[in-house]
C-alpha cells in the first residue's frame, strides 16, 4: 500500500526570474508548479529578490518516494501523456485524483493532503 | 447441426460460422418483429437481448451453444443493464499509434499500405478480428471493444475505411419480416439458408404486402406505364444501391482538424435514393415520412434540427438506415443539393455502462484534516462543493441552539483562500470587485460579491487587507476553483504586477460562533478579540491562526484559519475548553438554517446563472460610482430596464416546505417562482423561506405548499446585527 507522508517546506510565488535565482537554506527538493510558483520541500528559509513574493510555510501536501515497481503501478493509472524530460514534474490526475509526479532517478508522488486518503484508496 | 442457442427460451440449432441472426433465419424465424435485414451491422433491425444485454446486433454476434437470446419487444425499448456482471472488472488496454485504420476491407488495406509506405506502422481494427470500434473522438482517440479488454487508443491519424452499406427500403410494409438487402441475401445464400420463393426488387418498389402474420407475402412494383404489379414471395430481396458506411467518421465533427478522415467506399460519393413518399423512414425510432413533414412545417428545415424534431436518426444505428432517405427528402423539399450528413455520437455499437466506464474514475472529493474528528463525533458526512462535509452530528436542533445560545464550532476549511500581493494589487482588486477596496485598512475586511462581465453574481466572500500591498481573499467552497482562475486570468489579461497563491488546501479553518465564542477564545489565547470585520494573527491553543471576525450565523463568529497540520489539535482544544460553555459542533444542516434566519445568500444554491445584485436586493454591495469594475457596464445598462425577478424572504405558520417548492400566485394559482431555502425556525417558531418571484407586480402574499406565505423583510433574526457585533 502506498504510504503518503506529510511534507513540510516553503511554498513561494514570485516572479519567474526571482524564483530562478532564489537562495535556499539546506538542500530542499524543488518542485516548480508553475513559472511563478514553487514548493520547496524541507526548506526553512529563502532569500528571494522580489519584495512582493508570497512565501508561506506549507504543510498542505503529502508525498511518497517511489520505487520502480510503485512508479510502474502508478503510471498504469495515468491516462495522459507523461513528459519525457529527465526530472520533469508531471501534473495531472492519477487514478482520477489531482497529483504531481516528479520523474527521474528519484521519483516522487505529491498530492494535496485533502486528496491523500482518496488517492490511497484508489491505488489500493 | 449439433448445437443450439436458446431463442425466446426455445432451442435454435445453428451451423458453424452462423451469426445469431443467420441461425434464426435459417430456422425459419426473424431476429426481430420485422424490418429489412442488412446482416452487416448497419441497421437496427436485428437487435436482440443476449444473456440479459439488450441492443446487441445479432448479425454481428457468432452463434454459440447455450447463448440465451430474446427478441426485443415489438413495441417499446428494452432497458440496457449497467453491467453484465456487476462484480466483473473490465480491463482496459491503452496505446498510442501513428495511424489507426478502422476496417480491414479493401479500403482499409489500401490506407494501411499508404501508411506503411510512408514509414508509419498502422494498426488495423476490424470487427472480424474481434475489435468493434464503438467511438471515435477528436484528439483523435479511438475506443474499441476487444475480445479480452476495452481498447483506448490515441492516434495521430484515424482512417475510417468501413466501406458502404446497403440502402434500406422506405415504403409501406417495410417493417415486415422476410425482407433482406441484396448483400444480406448473398450472405444467407452462401450460408446455405433456404429463403424459399424470392423476388428481387429495385427502385420500382411501391410497397410490401403481408401474409397477416407479419411476414412479407408479396411485393408491389410499378411499371414504366404506371401500373402496379404484385409478385408473391416468401422473401423479398431489395437492391437499392449503397450509401457510405460513415457513422464513425461522422463522430469526429469539425474538432479533429483533418486527423480523422473517411477513405475508400466510406468516403465515396453514392447516388441518393429517390425521396421517400410514405412509410417508416427511421426503423429504429419509428419516424415516418409524414413525421418529417410535420417537423418541417414547424420550421425544422435544417438536417440537424429535423433529426432532433422528428427523431429520425436518433436510434441505435444513428442514420445507418434513414440518413440517405432523409437527405434525399430534404433535397426534394428545397430543390437544392442534399445537405451534408448529420453527426453521429459514440457509441456506434451497444456497450454497457460498465464497459464505457471501465478504468475511468469519478471526481475525487476532498477531505478536510478534521474528517476523522467528524466521524468520531458521529457526523453524517455528505458531498458538498467538492468536499466531504458534516451534514449534522446526529442532532441538528441541538447544533442550532449551541450556536444561538452557547458556542459552537464548524469546519469551514473548505472555503476558498487566495493570497494576492504586489504593487498593483489594489488596482487589480478595484477592477475585479464591485465594492471599494482601496479604503479597506490593514486589519479590516469587507464582504464582496464577485461579478462576471454580464453583471451576474459568480461568487462571494471576504476581502481582508494584510498590508498596503497584500490581501487575503475568501470564496465559497464550491466556487473557489473558478474564482481563483478568474482572478489569475484578469491579472494576466491586464498585465498587472500581482502574485496569486491559492491556499485553499493549505489552510484549514474552524468557525467559532455563538454568544460565548469570545469567552472560549479568551481561554485559549485571544484575550482581545477583534471587533466585527477585523482580523488579527494570534496563537490559539498554540496553533498559529489568522483570526477573522465576521458572521454567517448571525452570532459573534471568528474564523480561525490555520495550517492543516494543526487542525486536529486546535479542534480538540476548542472542544475541551468549551465543554462547560455548552460547546457542540454544528454541521451544514444547522448552518443553512442559521444563515436563512439572517437572510444570507448562498451563491449557487439561491442564485441562478443570470442573478444580478439587484435581483438579490444587494445593490448595497455595488459601488456604481467606481469608474470601472467587471460587470459595471452591464449593470449600468440593465439598471434602466424593468426587471421581473426578485429574491425575497417569506414567512408562514407551520412547518417549512421542501426546498425547491413552487411559489404560486394567490389569485391565479399559477407558479410565479420557487423556494431556494427553507427552514422551520426553532427560535421564531414559524417557517422561513428564501425564494424567487419571477413576475411583476411582486406579490406581498403568495401561496407555498398550499398555504399563504407573506413576503417578509430579511434578516428575519436580529435585523440590527447587534448579536454579530456583540
Amino acid at each position: 500500500m502506498l504510504a503518503l507522508e506529510p511534507l513540510r517546506g516553503l511554498r513561494v510565488v514570485a516572479t519567474p526570474d526571482a524564483l530562478d535565482r532564489a537562495r535556499w537554506t539546506g538542500s530542499p527538493i524543488l518542485l516548480r508548479f508553475a513559472p511563478d510558483e514553487m514548493l520547496a520541500i524541507d526548506a526553512v528559509t529563502v532569500d528571494i529578490d522580489d519584495e512582493d513574493a508570497i512565501v508561506e510555510h506549507e504543510t498542505g501536501f503529502v508525498g511518497a518516494r517511489l520505487a520502480p515497481d510503485d512508479l510502474a503501478r502508478l503510471i498504469a493509472h495515468v491516462d495522459w501523456p507523461l513528459p519525457t524530460d529527465a526530472g520533469a514534474l508531471a501534473q495531472g490526475k492519477v487514478a482520477g485524483v489531482p497529483a504531481k509526479l516528479r520523474l527521474g532517478p528519484a521519483p516522487l508522488l505529491v498530492t494535496n493532503a485533502a486528496y491523500a486518503d482518496e488517492l490511497v484508496d484508489r491505488l489500493g | 447441426m449439433s448445437e443450439a442457442l436458446l431463442v425466446d427460451g426455445s432451442p435454435m440449432p445453428f451451423e458453424a460460422g452462423d451469426s445469431v441472426a443467420v441461425a434464426v433465419v435459417r430456422g425459419g424465424g426473424w431476429p426481430s418483429a420485422g424490418g429489412t435485414l442488412c446482416l452487416a451491422g448497419d441497421c437496427g433491425n436485428c437487435l436482440v437481448e443476449v444473456d440479459g444485454v439488450a441492443y446487441v446486433r445479432s448479425c454481428q454476434l457468432p452463434a454459440q451453444a447455450g447463448l440465451a437470446v430474446r427478441r426485443h419487444p415489438s413495441a417499446g425499448k428494452p432497458h440496457l443493464p449497467a453491467a453484465i456482471d456487476p462484480e466483473a472488472e473490465i480491463a482496459v488496454r491503452r496505446g498510442e499509434v501513428a495511424v489507426a485504420v478502422i476496417g480491414g476491407g479493401a479500403g482499409g488495406r489500401a490506407a494501411a499500405d499508404v501508411a506503411e509506405a510512408g514509414g508509419q506502422e498502422p494498426l488495423v481494427l476490424d470487427a472480424s478480428d474481434g475489435f468493434e470500434v464503438v467511438g471515435v473522438y477528436p484528439g483523435p482517440a479511438v475506443v474499441a471493444r476487444g475480445p479480452e479488454a476495452m481498447l483506448h487508443l490515441r492516434a495521430d491519424e484515424v482512417v475510417v475505411a468501413t466501406g458502404s452499406a446497403d440502402i434500406q427500403p422506405v415504403c409501406p410494409g417495410s417493417g415486415l419480416a422476410g425482407i433482406v438487402t441484396a448483400r444480406a441475401a448473398e450472405r444467407l445464400a452462401a450460408a446455405g439458408v433456404d429463403l424459399g420463393r424470392t423476388v428481387v426488387v429495385g427502385w420500382d418498389l411501391v410497397r410490401f404486402e403481408g401474409d397477416g402474420n407479419g411476414r412479407v407475402a408479396a411485393v408491389i412494383t410499378r411499371g414504366d406505364d404506371g401500373s402496379e404489379t404484385a409478385t408473391a414471395c416468401e422473401t423479398a430481396v431489395v437492391d437499392l444501391g449503397r450509401a457510405p458506411r460513415d457513422l464513425l467518421a461522422r463522430m469526429a465533427g469539425d474538432g479533429a482538424d483533418g486527423a480523422i478522415r473517411a477513405a475508400g467506399s466510406a468516403a465515396a460519393e453514392h447516388a441518393l435514393p429517390p425521396p421517400p413518399t410514405s412509410g417508416v423512414v427511421c426503423p429504429c425510432m419509428g419516424t415516418t415520412v409524414d413525421d418529417l413533414g410535420v417537423a418541417w412545417d414547424r420550421g425544422y428545415t435544417e438536417l440537424e434540427l429535423l433529426k432532433r424534431a422528428s427523431w429520425a436518426g436518433l436510434g441505435p444505428c444513428q442514420g445507418g438506415a434513414c440518413l440517405p432517405h432523409v437527405r434525399s427528402w430534404i433535397a426534394a423539399r428545397t430543390g437544392g443539393p442534399a445537405p451534408d450528413p448529420f453527426t453521429a455520437r459514440p457509441a456506434a455499437r451497444q456497450i454497457t455502462l460498465a464497459e464505457a466506464a471501465a478504468d475511468t474514475t469519478i471526481d475525487a472529493f476532498r477531505r478536510t484534516p478534521l474528517h476523522d474528528e467528524h466521524l468520531a463525533l458521529g457526523a453524517q458526512m455528505d458531498r458538498f462543493g467538492g468536499w466531504w462535509r458534516p451534514w449534522h452530528y446526529g442532532n441538528p436542533l441541538a447544533e442550532y441552539w449551541a450556536v444561538r445560545q452557547a458556542v459552537s464550532i464548524g469546519d469551514v476549511s473548505t472555503l476558498g483562500k487566495l493570497v494576492v500581493s504586489g504593487p498593483d494589487v489594489v488596482e487589480a482588486l478595484e477592477r475585479i470587485y464591485p465594492c471599494n477596496v482601496a479604503d479597506i485598512k490593514p486589519g479590516r475586511s469587507r464582504y464582496a460579491l464577485l461579478l462576471n462581465e454580464r453583471g451576474h453574481v459568480m461568487d462571494d466572500g471576504m476581502i481582508l487587507r494584510m498590508s498596503e500591498t497584500r490581501f487575503v481573499l475568501s470564496f465559497t467552497s464550491g466556487g473557489a476553483a473558478n474564482a481563483e482562475m478568474w482572478v489569475r486570468d484578469w491579472v494576466d489579461t491586464w498585465g498587472l504586477r500581482v502574485h496569486v497563491m491559492d491556499q485553499t488546501m493549505s489552510l484549514a479553518a474552524i468557525n467559532v460562533t455563538g454568544p460565548r465564542a469570545t469567552t472560549l477564545l479568551a481561554r485559549l489565547g485571544l484575550p482581545d478579540a477583534p471587533r466585527f470585520l477585523g482580523h488579527v494573527h494570534a496563537e490559539i491553543a498554540g496553533v498559529p491562526c489568522h483570526v477573522m471576525r465576521l458572521s454567517f450565523t448571525g452570532e459573534a463568529a471568528f474564523e480561525l484559519h490555520h495550517p492543516v497540520d494543526g487542525s486536529v489539535e486546535l479542534w480538540r482544544a476548542l472542544m475541551t475548553a468549551g465543554d462547560d460553555l455548552g460547546i457542540w459542533p454544528h454541521g451544514l444542516q444547522a448552518l443553512f438554517g442559521l444563515r436563512l434566519e439572517k437572510g444570507h445568500v448562498i451563491v449557487g444554491m439561491d442564485t441562478e446563472l443570470d442573478t444580478t445584485p439587484r435581483r438579490l436586493g444587494m445593490d448595497w454591495a455595488v459601488r456604481m460610482e467606481k469608474p470601472a469594475f467587471i460587470g459595471r457596464a452591464a449593470l449600468e445598462r440593465t439598471a434602466k430596464l424593468e426587471d421581473d425577478r426578485r429574491w425575497f424572504g417569506f414567512a408562514m405558520d407551520g412547518e417549512a416546505p421542501v426546498e425547491g417548492a413552487p411559489i404560486r400566485s394567490v389569485e391565479s394559482g399559477e407558479i410565479i417562482g420557487n423556494v431556494t431555502g427553507s427552514w422551520t425556525s426553532p427560535l421564531l417558531r414559524k417557517a422561513l423561506m428564501l425564494g424567487w418571484q419571477r413576475r411583476r407586480p411582486f406579490a406581498d402574499v403568495v401561496e407555498i405548499d398550499g398555504r399563504e406565505a407573506r413576503v417578509t423583510a430579511t434578516p428575519f433574526y436580529d435585523p440590527e446585527g447587534l448579536r454579530a457585533r456583540a
